[in-house]
């Protein structure tokens, strides 16, 4: 059982869950209704009106209103949004035990003591039916949620099934309620329109509860008798199937779980019991040490279950319902029902892959508790808490998406197990506070100890553990068994990696730590409610829910509220915008959540300031809570931008130093505050014209005065003495005169004040005796003795320079200034102020925080040391004794140590099993590469197959350092890899040629041919001669390819050949119109025969040999040639046509087939003898006969040879 | 089974893994145990050796130094030495016949490493076969796959994987022994170097293992991304270029770069010394066969 919530009051007697929202109602004994929150945890209302015990309590399906039925004998319908009670129903004569809704109709069914059940219509506020029949109290009655049943429970010991159809009849007028009310009378005693349908009797004492199951045709019913009894009904009967025996006091309240096939009741003898309701067995039973129970509630759509005791209530759930998962890539791995299944993030396909072992029914939460999946062996783990822990490994098959049956899973026991490597996993042994590390099949390969007490390990990179004790965690390094981090966390539950492994997030139930892969933390998030799950975004963002908000952490700490959410989700992936998640079924769902306001505060974080620009720019971003968080975080320039409030504006400016902001809001707030706190801004940046212009608003004369002494702008000075002069300001008068410090407009104060002795000593002092004794004689007798041997003293000194600003304060120019001054907001007079003022450098931050980590993390390495060094005294002392025992050994061993011979080198396998040129020459074997050649072929010039020998061998060999300092290993490469091929069993040579290759040059010759490179084309096509011969192609067909190529090549490397002689012999037209001529009996492409026939054409035609001509020009019409061409061969052929004759007599009868002779070049017509070349079949006069082959250059004409060997296949 | 925290794993890591320079950078360990000390002093003269240095190892070391020191001493003077071969090896020989050090594990590794650039197998697997710590065995996997006897070498990768299957050198011979029987194993020897390339920082002995694997596997584009970011890390790895001659000739490209540079930087590669040889055979063939 999970308790998800608990209430201490009085006795609970009725419960009922809200549909849609976190809310349940419940009863109490001492007259209260209470309306809980239980997500949150709150007491949201209470209901006081009714008198005495409330028994039962409703909520309306979908209006605001619950209904509720006491010991008053009243029935209150209360509309909660109101906070009151709207109507009583009145018409029982005792207790009324339960009060429902009906789902559709606006019903509500009571049960009461005065053993009656009642229907009433809530909106006429009239009761519809009275239900007559038990002779007891009525304990329970309640409506079919389908059909138009009730069923009842009394003390009279039956359960009862009412028929009520006939009532919607009455309830479709409800017009003619008023006038049924008068016929209520004659309904009470035997109406016709709500029947009993069956009596159940075999309870032996009074039925305490009776419910409906949900879809099938069946009643569960709880009794005195301490039983619960099952029953079955079909149209015509109803009867008893079966008894579930276990309770040892009354029960009070049983029903069918909605989503389960179980059945729960509670008793009085203090325990809820969960029975399977096919085998009917107990499955589980759950006690309270002082409370009976009284009432069960179960909430209509969701998996939670409520129970009311003596001194209050429960909420909880049966089962967890989050489901195993695990994220790799694009892909998720979790289990539902029987089934692993696996979903796609990017085409959001789900299909189940292979069935998993279900638990067997025994006791509840049986199902997958986590879930670890290997990509690289498409393995998966699945941890459960069968028997105490169980781990199962399922191989998923290659061909996954199958319906493979269900293959014996590999298993044993363990709490947690996880993937530590490709094919590691690691198991937790919790008795001896050890993992084993296993392999694929399920073999301990080691074990390691764990260096704190354990009960839970977690994945933490490749080769490491993140193990989890009561307080704290820690990442272990299995292989070099050294903690590399550790950290107080309370209970953590879950732990979720980011997709870089270099931060963590560490799930607890109320906290959410994040840390980095060594576990030093970054911060730490609190949360009121539970944390149910969380995903990192692809920025770094981690995101996480509670059961009712999706939220965010920055990594400085910042966190917020995405948006909220109707029921809790598991999240699996962030990507963007999107969400990806399970919900409690199981189903993947895909949420679109806005991510503008973490991404905007994660850029200002990371100073990606360009980000945050755009994003003000095109986002709708406004809003008091970005303005306070900028300002917040120190960004009160960024938030400026925001604003568009004066006040808020200028309050910015001056926190951001921006004084023309500051200034242009100033002038539009314009009263004395502002322009003061912008003086003393001003005055702080040493912006003397603003202090001025401040000053100057305000109207502040003696500020305003200093600040010109200060800036010696003694005419700005005087003109304040003016000022000072027309306000009749004397003090002012004379600070001004005193800044200035002129002796006669101060004794002239003075003396117009009526201070003649000041007056006096003034002028006297500075030496204006004139005055001073004008003064005098005014005095008289009055005039004041002065203080021996002072000397004036009061003269300012004369200002160095004068006017202008101070150097300035450097304030901070973001990247914001350019970009949104431009906006024309507040553009000032003093523009380039900033320019001058440039004391010199910024001042360099001290990054506080880096030194800080790095302090940390040296001392932890310290710590780390001090450890090791302990465990230091341990490790000599395991080390002594394995020399000791060796040394006998290495030579005992080393005396009969017989080294093996050496192997068969893959070459020699190769030339071995191989009669292809090509694998012995990349076995090296060129001896006997040379000797098949010409065996098959009567090659017997090798010499331009010299680089293709070399490049095969050197192809055929990849080299591998394997251990350090030690001769590299050379590896034989093989070709037609496939991964079913077997070890150790050699396959031939990959070589470095392959026909593929020569297929692009024979494409690269053509393109020459055309382009008119004769003689790049013909080394073209003799490299792919001078290639086949090392060719090896894998199927016959392949084979006719290869041979079809030769001829190919054949062809065009005499034709070429011939076009290239017939360039060089300019002086012998004859020869060349036969030349030009044979050339076009070369079998070429159509392209090319165009241009030999138009070349062939033109040569003759100019050479007068026009019935030549116009046979070359009919050959050039026949090819379709473009509309140039076939204009000037018809034109040939008009002029021929005239005059058919030729000029000169040609070795050439276009009539008669004929081959050209490859050395030769004379024709051999059909039926003439003539010898051909044994491997590109050129054909030649017989004369030639054992000269080596003029076209392929390699083989010898008319030489012996078996044919072209070029694939495995021929062998066969 | 909780043993002590092993000092040493990542320097030997870094060795066995060919980031030399890591490992010499990161030997600096305090509170080490005398014997931890020697094999750490080996391992930076080792990975000395391996980057080049021959001349640094054989001025540091003195003659007071330990047996293990001593025997890596050996091979810089063997390595750096190829003309005067005969000195050092008869030295090597009467260490090795010398009871009180002759058992040393480093000695005889030396001497396994030594004979087997001698290409003499029996007299390497003399001193080797016996094993006794994972270099040796791992040695041992190595002479055998030369000796083209991967049914002994797979016994020796039985015996690592019984002593510590996890063990960086036990995948590693795995690894080396997969690529040597071919076939399915192929893979499995990539997804060994993939895991090395998923653990520990990216090396060119581990590149090269994956690109070899891809050449094996037929995929020469694969290779060739792997080479070249190999050739970025060091542009003078023997084996880097000698595997980009190989791939280069695969896919129909240009060679001749490679090949000459590794001919001037490593003339006694394997791969030139193979492609001089050919030459002459085929010399000597075409004259057999005209």
């Amino acid at each position: 059982m999970l308790t998800k919530f608990e209430t201490k009051s009085n006795r609970v007697k009725g419960l009922s869950f809200h549909t849609k929202r976190p809310w349940i109602l419940a009863s109490l004994h001492s007259g209260v209704i209470q309306l809980w929150d239980y997500r949150m945890g709150t007491l949201i209302d209470r209901f006081d009106e009714h008198d005495g015990p409330v028994r039962g309590v409703h909520f309306h399906m979908s209006q605001p209103l619950f209904v509720s039925g006491g010991d008053d004998y009243k029935i209150k319908v209360w509309n909660y949004k109101l906070h009151r009670c709207l109507f009583t129903l009145l018409g029982h004569l005792d207790y009324i035990r339960t009060v429902q809704f009906h789902h559709e109709h606006p019903w509500i069914v009571s049960a009461s003591d005065d053993q009656t059940i009642r229907i009433w219509n809530w909106q006429s506020r009239t009761c519809i039916s009275v239900l007559t029949g038990h002779n007891h109290y009525v304990m329970c009655a309640s409506f079919h949620p389908k059909e138009d049943l009730v069923v009842s429970a009394s003390l009279d010991q039956t359960v009862r099934v009412w028929d009520v159809s006939s009532l919607k009849k009455k309830g479709a007028s409800p017009a003619d309620d008023i006038l049924r009310l008068s016929q209520m009378n004659t309904d009470l005693f035997g109406g016709v329109d709500a029947v009993v349908k069956y009596v159940l009797e075999g309870h032996d004492r009074g039925v305490n509860w009776a419910a409906f199951h949900p879809t099938l045709p069946l009643i569960v019913s709880g009794a005195d008798d301490r039983q619960v009894k099952l029953w079955r009904m079909n149209d015509t009967k109803a009867w008893e199937v079966d008894t579930l025996r276990g309770h040892m006091n009354n029960v009070s309240c049983v029903m069918f779980h909605a989503k389960q096939d179980i059945i729960v009741s509670n008793s009085e003898d203090k325990s809820i019991r969960v029975w399977d309701a096919t085998k009917r067995t107990g499955l589980q039973t759950f006690r309270r040490e002082h409370d009976r129970f009284w009432i069960l509630a179960a909430h209509p759509e969701i998996n939670l279950l409520a129970a009311g005791h003596d001194s209050g209530m429960i909420v909880f759930k049966l089962e967890r319902e989050r489901p195993a998962f695990a994220v790799s890539g694009d892909s998720l791995f979790y289990a539902k029902d029987r089934f692993l299944r696996y979903y796609d993030f990017s085409t959001q396909k789900e299909t189940q892959i292979v069935p998993i072992r279900r638990a067997g029914s025994t006791t509840l939460n049986q199902c997958p508790r986590t879930l670890s999946y290997s990509p690289t062996e498409n393995a998966v783990l699945i941890c459960s808490d069968v028997d105490g822990g169980t781990y199962e490994l399922y191989q998923i098959p290659k061909d996954s998406i199958g319906r493979s049956d269900l293959q014996e899973a590999k298993r044993g026991p363990g709490s947690s197990a996880i993937f530590v490597a490709r094919n590691r996993f690691a198991v937790l042994d919790k008795s001896n506070n050890q993992v084993l590390i296993k392999n694929l099949k399920n073999e301990v390969v080691r074990k390691s100890g764990l260096p704190v007490p354990t009960d839970a390990i977690f994945y933490a990179g490749t080769g490491n553990l993140l193990c989890r004790s009561d307080d704290r965690v820690v990442v272990f390094d299995l292989q070099q068994r050294l903690v590399l981090g550790d950290l107080q966390a309370p209970f953590v539950k879950y732990v979720v990696w980011s997709s870089d492994m270099e931060s963590v997030a560490l799930l607890s139930k109320h906290s959410i730590i994040i840390t980095s892969k060594k576990l030093v933390h970054q911060c730490t998030f609190h949360e009121t409610i539970r944390v149910k799950s969380g995903a990192w975004d692809e920025n770094g963002v981690f995101i996480y829910t509670t059961p009712n908000h999706i939220k965010y952490c920055l990594p400085n700490g910042d966190s917020g509220i995405i948006r909220t959410l109707d029921v809790p989700i598991y999240l699996t992936k962030v990507s963007g915008n999107k969400i990806f998640c399970l919900d409690r079924d199981g189903k993947n769902k895909t949420l679109v959540i806005d991510a503008t306001e973490y991404i905007f505060k994660l850029s200002l974080l990371r100073k990606r300031y360009d980000h945050v620009m755009s994003m003000i720019r095109n986002s709708q971003l406004c809003g008091e809570a970005v303005i306070a968080y900028l300002q917040q975080k120190g960004f009160p320039e960024v938030a400026l931008h925001f604003v568009k409030d004066e006040k808020t504006r200028f309050n910015l400016a001056i926190e951001s130093g921006n004084i023309q902001i500051a200034v242009a809001s100033a002038k539009e707030i314009d009263d004395k505050d502002h322009w003061y706190r912008l003086g003393v801004e001003a005055l702080r940046q040493g912006n003397a014209g603003i202090v001025e212009y401040a000053y100057q608003r305000t109207k502040n004369f003696e500020r305003l005065s200093f600040l010109y002494l200060i800036n010696g702008n003694l005419e700005k000075l005087s003109k304040m003495l003016k000022i000072a002069e027309v306000k009749n300001d004397v003090m002012g008068q004379f600070h001004n005169a005193l800044y200035l410090g002129d002796i006669q407009e101060r004794v002239k104060i003075l003396e117009n004040a009526g201070h003649l002795p000041l007056a006096y000593v003034t002028a006297s002092v500075h030496g204006l005796h004139d005055v001073a004794e004008r003064l005098a004689a005014e005095l008289g007798d009055d005039v004041p003795s002065f203080p021996e041997g002072k000397e004036p003293s009061l003269m300012p000194p004369a200002p160095i320079i004068c006017g202008g600003d101070w150097p300035l304060l450097r304030v901070m120019k973001g990247i914001f200034e350019g970009g949104f001054d431009s906006t024309g907001r507040g553009a000032v007079d003093e523009e380039e102020e900033g320019a001058d003022g440039d004391w010199g450098e910024d001042l360099d931050m001290v990054d506080s925080d880096g030194l800080q980590n790095g302090d940390v993390t040296a001392i932890l390495e310290d710590g780390e040391v001090a450890e090791d060094n302990e465990e230091g005294g341990w490790d000599l002392e395991d080390l002594e004794l394995p020399p000791e025992v060796e040394t006998p050994r290495v030579n005992a061993r080393s005396s009969v140590f017989v080294a093996p011979t050496p192997g068969m080198p893959v070459s020699q396998i190769w030339t071995q099993r191989s009669s292809l040129a090509a694998d012995h020459a990349a076995a090296g074997n060129f001896d006997t590469a040379k000797r098949l050649l010409s065996r098959q072929l009567g090659i017997r010039n090798f010499t331009p197959l010299k680089s293709m020998f070399l490049d095969l061998h050197t192809g055929s060999h990849s080299y591998l350092r394997a251990f350090s300092s030690a001769p590299v290993v050379s590896l034989a490469v093989e070709r037609g890899w496939s991964e079913s091929a077997s070890p150790n069993v050699r396959g031939p040579p990959a070589l470095v040629f392959n026909f593929s290759q020569l297929d692009e040059k024979l494409k690269a010759g053509y393109k020459a041919t055309t382009d008119g490179k004769f003689t790049e084309a013909l080394r073209l096509f003799l490299n792919i001669l001078h290639t086949i011969p090392l060719i090896v192609v894998e199927s016959r067909r392949e084979v006719d390819e290869v041979k079809e190529l030769i001829i190919i090549a054949k062809e065009y490397v005499l034709g070429l050949q011939m076009e290239l002689k017939r360039r060089e012999l300019k002086d012998n037209p004859v020869r060349q119109q036969e030349l030009a001529a044979y050339f076009t009996h070369c079998n070429l492409q159509m392209p090319h025969l165009r241009l030999a026939l138009r070349n062939a054409m033109t040569i003759c035609f100019k050479a007068k040999n026009l019935a030549t001509a116009a046979n070359f020009a009919r050959r050039l019409l026949e090819t379709n040639p473009n509309e140039n061409h076939s204009k000037a061969a018809r034109q040939v052929l008009q002029a021929s046509e005239r005059n058919m004759t030729d000029a000169s007599q040609l070795n050439y009868d276009f009539r008669n087939p004929f081959v050209t002779c490859g050395a030769t070049y004379v024709p051999i017509y059909r039926g003439q003898k003539d010898v051909s070349c044994p491997y590109c079949t050129t054909r030649f006069v017989p004369t030639q006969e054992g000269q080596l082959c003029t076209i392929c250059d390699l083989a010898v004409i008319g030489a012996d040879a078996s044919g072209l060997l070029c694939s495995p296949s021929q062998i066969r | 089974m909780a043993g002590s925290p092993d000092h040493l794993f990542n320097l030997r890591n870094n060795f066995y893994l060919g980031s030399y320079q890591a490992a010499i950078n990161n030997s600096d360990l305090p509170n080490l145990s005398p014997d931890d000390a020697v094999e750490r002093d080996c391992l930076v003269y080792r990975s000395y050796i391996a980057l080049g240095s021959y001349q640094l190892v054989i001025n540091e070391i003195d003659s007071s130094a330990a047996t293990p020191l001593q025997a890596v001493k050996l091979l810089a003077l063997y390595l750096s030495n190829p003309h005067d071969k005969e000195s050092t090896i008869s030295s090597l020989k009467e260490w090795l016949a010398d009871p009180a050090i002759g058992n040393n594990p480093i000695l005889r590794l030396i001497a396994g490493i030594i004979f087997t650039h001698e290409e003499d197998y029996n007299e390497a697997l003399k001193h080797t076969n016996a094993g006794g710590t994972m270099e040796l065995h791992a040695l041992n996997v190595q002479i055998f796959i030369k000796m083209h006897r991967s049914d002994y070498a797979e016994r020796q990768l039985r015996v690592m994987q019984q002593i510590d299957e996890d063990h960086t050198l036990t995948q590693l011979a795995n690894a080396w022994l997969n690529l040597a029987v071919g076939g399915s194993k192929i893979q499995e020897a990539y997804l060994i170097f993939q895991d090395f390339s998923e653990k520990y920082p990216m090396t060119g002995l581990i590149l090269n293992g994956k690109a070899v694997c891809c050449m094996h596997m037929g995929n020469f584009d694969e290779a060739e991304t792997l080479l070249l970011e190999a050739l970025n890390k060091d542009a003078k790895d023997p084996e880097t270029l000698a595997n980009l001659v190989v791939c280069s000739l695969h896919l129909g490209k240009s060679s001749s770069r490679y090949l000459s540079q590794l001919k001037l930087t490593h003339p006694e590669h394997i791969l030139v010394k193979r492609a001089s040889s050919a030459e002459d055979s085929f010399g000597r063939a075409v004259q057999s066969v005209a």
